[in-house]
């Protein structure tokens, strides 16, 4: 899922203005494939891993003194729509971060990007929730 | 055409069929206890056929039933030691086939399915001399 200047984004309840986007993106680090006697291709895939991994990619005008630091575990949500619209959504996690870079250019100036890694409550719930924005 | 063992359907999933090592059991005569060089030829290498597996189920409940069965094919009286006819997926019969071993990996695999994989060896016994 990709957003594109997501209103409101919080994490730990501190305000992360200037966020440009918000990827959230699911791998799998063990793909169980399998094979039978008949024939060369699989007859059986499933992930029985998932990593869900959150790139919150934002403007920095101004230094970044309380940047996060990895480790930092906390409550990332936002709204992945302008709120006065009905197809606003609101997204939260708990999640991790596990890296925060920088890069600056003359056309888009500095930006900031954050790494995070979301947690499920119990290992097979969604670890992102998803509800009307007006119900958050 | 599934595979069987004593005609039951036990390889509920991907699986596959192959032969362990063939030949003759040769020892040094030395590990016998012989002071000197060279080895005895003790026979054949009993015939053992190995099936490496995954057991498939859309539930909890139903991969334990799958497990289940795999064990209860080598503990349960009255028949766990008696032969049967191991049939691979290309319809080919192996006949005189003991169960011998069932190892499963190290986890439950939860995603989409229920699964987990399994090695299973069927032995061919040597008649007793």
């Amino acid at each position: 899922m990709l957003t594109l200047h997501p209103t409101t984004v919080r994490f730990d309840a501190t305000p992360w203005p200037d966020v440009v986007r918000i990827a959230v993106e699911r791998s799998t680090p063990r793909l169980v494939l399998d094979r039978a006697d008949a024939g060369p291709h699989p007859t059986f895939a499933d992930a029985p891993e998932v990593t869900t991994t959150i790139t919150v990619t934002s403007d920095v005008p101004r230094g970044d003194p309380a940047a996060p630091i990895p480790g930092d575990r906390g409550l990332l949500a936002f709204v992945s729509a302008p709120a006065a619209t009905s197809a606003a959504r609101h997204h939260a996690c708990t999640a991790v971060v596990t890296r925060v870079a920088y890069a600056s250019s003359p056309r888009s100036g500095a930006v900031r990007t954050v790494e995070l890694v979301a947690l499920s409550s119990d290992g097979a719930a969604d670890p992102i929730s998803t509800t009307p924005a007006e119900h958050a | 055409m599934p595979s069987t063992f004593k005609g039951l359907s036990l390889f509920a999933g991907p699986h596959r069929f192959a032969r362990a090592k063939r030949g003759r059991l040769v020892l040094p005569n030395l590990s016998l206890g012989n002071d000197v060089a060279g080895s005895v030829d003790l026979g054949a290498i009993e015939v053992d056929i190995v099936v490496t597996g995954r057991l498939v189920a859309s539930s909890e409940a139903g991969l334990r039933a799958l497990r289940d069965a795999m064990t209860g094919a080598i503990d349960d009286p009255p028949d766990a030691d008696t032969p049967g006819e191991l049939v691979d997926s290309a319809d080919h019969a192996e006949p005189d086939m003991t169960f011998i071993t069932y190892v499963e990996a190290d986890r439950t695999d939860r995603g989409r399915d229920r699964s987990i994989a399994y090695v299973a060896t069927f032995r061919r016994f040597l008649p007793a001399p």
